[in-house]
């Protein structure tokens, strides 16, 4: 493996069933950098395939703070665009560490599959007793078959097998920043799953001045007063302007992060046992891991109880579908009592409002997080700062919401420990051009 | 001087075992950290950390700390959601030469403290 990177691409060929690994070289890199400027470079080598990209950045799974994340890009059968999704908690980070920088997944296999990628070994293998699994019941039965526990489960659940506009890949259990549509993309190439991990170990150009940029940059964070304090779902929303600590609060159990992002970003609740409860028990599903801001906003304006909006983000991320999109068409149903809307989420169908123009997600916020990176505040330059903000996080392998909060990580300062840590020479010239190719 | 922890701050961003084991690598790669994020059981979100020091394993849920001796860990005990089980790692050696034990000084909320 090279320095901060295992300088492969996979290539995964459906149709005929079989893979192969080619090299990156440095030059590449240099030119490239990384994360979503070769996926995009690799879907448009492939696109006559209707590729589905898999992609981390340099720094994903490095100690710099906010590394978790991996990539998607494709097609969105809703914008007929090439977009770019967000792959976080441990999903990104085991990608990397699995021995695949970058995956292709071309073709359409005659049979459904998933793919097993381990320890630089990537299997095809046959899914057929995964299909007409719901996600939940998807990723246990990987888990328990491939023999380990934190095993990362990207897959589709019902909506994706049956190819609907609204089908989410799911990361485990959980809903993803997938916006986008890309589950009925898995679902069409007959892939139920794509199941990751790895013990993979990257070196360092200069090791103790790489390890010194990153723990300056975690004080960093640390110290930001507008920060402190700060956890959670919760406060995220109070930064949108929106305020549900009371709603909410009743249900939560505990915080928590994405792979070395200082901020607990995510939100566990509980609402099949009591949720201060912190022992193990024995009941085996005891709640919903909220990781879609706007999804649980969208439950919450149809008048829904917080716990019943978590019930609902729980059933959509079941049946594998974007929760926003399904938020939207449940409202049009006129339909309010719990059971009456998840049993409608199964069938659900219509006209879906297609994101904005932007190639990346918008699960992210639209907005700076706690810290006003010296934007205006009448929000006028927002939405050309976050596509910037955006790109960057997407380009390195940093979470797209983290990079929200953190002023600290500067592009100068990503590009200083992609430097230290690769011996590379990236510069701002090659990030601008980089993220010019990517947004258009 | 020992590392404490209070798991109750612990949000399993994982930069401990990160930082561990770059102490033990020089490289990124938590496979041989002396820590690690216990985060077996996900659909309950339940996580803590393990720590194995020369005498002890420090097993830290969220309900209360556990210290096992070395040589008398239980049998079958929860410590293992690794391909290499923490009984077959190094023991913590407080990063010796290093300014700090780095997992303290990556530990972004305090659940790790001298």
């Amino acid at each position: 493996m090279g320095n901060l990177t295992n300088e492969t691409i996979l290539i995964v060929d459906l149709a005929s069933g079989e893979t192969y690994k080619e090299d990156i070289d440095e030059e590449f890199y240099e030119s490239h950098i990384g994360g979503v400027r070769i996926n995009l470079a690799l879907f448009e080598k492939y696109q006559e395939e209707d590729p589905i990209i898999l992609g981390t950045g340099l720094l994903t799974g490095t100690l710099v703070p906010g590394s978790a994340l991996g990539i998607v890009t494709a097609k969105s059968p809703q914008t007929g665009k090439v977009c770019h999704a967000p792959i976080c908690i441990y999903g990104g980070m085991e990608l990397k560490y699995a021995g695949f920088d970058f995956v292709v997944i071309k073709g359409i296999s005659p049979n459904p599959v998933y793919l097993w990628l381990h320890d630089e070994v990537a299997d095809i293998n046959d899914a057929v007793d995964l299909m007409g699994k719901d996600s939940w019941a998807t990723t246990d039965e990987l888990r328990k078959s491939l023999g380990e526990d934190i095993i990362q489960v990207l897959n589709i659940g019902p909506a994706g097998e049956r190819q609907s506009d609204l089908a989410q890949i799911i990361l485990n259990y959980w809903a993803t920043g997938d916006r986008w549509g890309f589950g009925k993309l898995l679902g069409q190439k007959n892939v139920k799953a794509i199941a990751l991990r790895g013990m993979g170990i990257f070196d360092l150009e200069d090791e103790e001045g790489f390890v010194d940029a990153c723990a300056d940059l975690f004080k960093a964070f640390k110290d930001e007063p507008s920060l402190s304090g700060k956890k959670g779902i919760i406060d995220i929303a109070a930064a949108m302007g929106e305020d549900i600590t009371d709603w909410l609060s009743p249900i939560i159990h505990r915080h928590s992060a994405d792979y070395n992002c200082p901020y607990p970003i995510n939100t566990f609740v509980k609402y099949n046992e009591d949720p201060t409860i912190l022992k193990e028990t024995d009941v085996a599903e005891t709640g919903f891991y909220l990781t879609d801001i706007y999804g649980l906003l969208e439950f919450k304006k149809m008048g829904l109880s917080a716990e019943d909006s978590c019930r609902m983000l729980e059933a959509c991320a079941r049946e594998g579908i974007n929760a926003v999109a399904a938020a939207d068409l449940l409202r049009k149903t006129g339909k309010t009592a719990l059971n009456d809307l998840k049993q409608a989420v199964s069938g659900l169908t219509g006209p879906i409002e297609s994101p904005e123009d932007s190639v990346f997600s918008p699960w992210s916020p639209k907005q700076p997080l706690f810290v006003d990176f010296g934007l205006p505040d009448d929000g006028s330059r927002n939405s050309e700062w976050w596509v910037r903000r955006q790109a960057v996080a997407y380009l390195f392998g940093i979470h797209p919401i983290f990079i929200l909060m953190a002023p600290m990580l500067t592009e100068e300062k990503l590009i200083n420990a992609v430097n230290l840590g690769t011996g590379l020479n990236i510069t701002a010239d090659t990030v601008d051009e980089a993220i010019k190719k990517v947004c258009g | 001087m020992d590392i404490k922890i209070d798991p109750i701050k612990c949000i399993a961003c994982c930069a401990c075992e990160l930082a561990c084991g770059y102490h033990w690598d020089d490289a990124m790669s938590p496979i041989t950290s002396s820590i690690i994020v216990y985060r077996t059981r996900e659909k309950k979100n339940y996580f803590g950390l393990m720590l194995k020091t020369e005498e002890n394993l420090v097993l830290a849920r969220p309900e209360g700390i556990e210290i096992q001796r070395i040589g008398e860990v239980q049998e079958g005990v929860e410590a293992d959601p690794s391909a290499k089980p923490i009984m077959l790692r190094d023991a913590c050696d407080m990063c010796d030469g290093v300014d700090g034990p780095l997992c303290v000084r990556f530990c972004p909320t305090g659940a790790l403290y001298l």
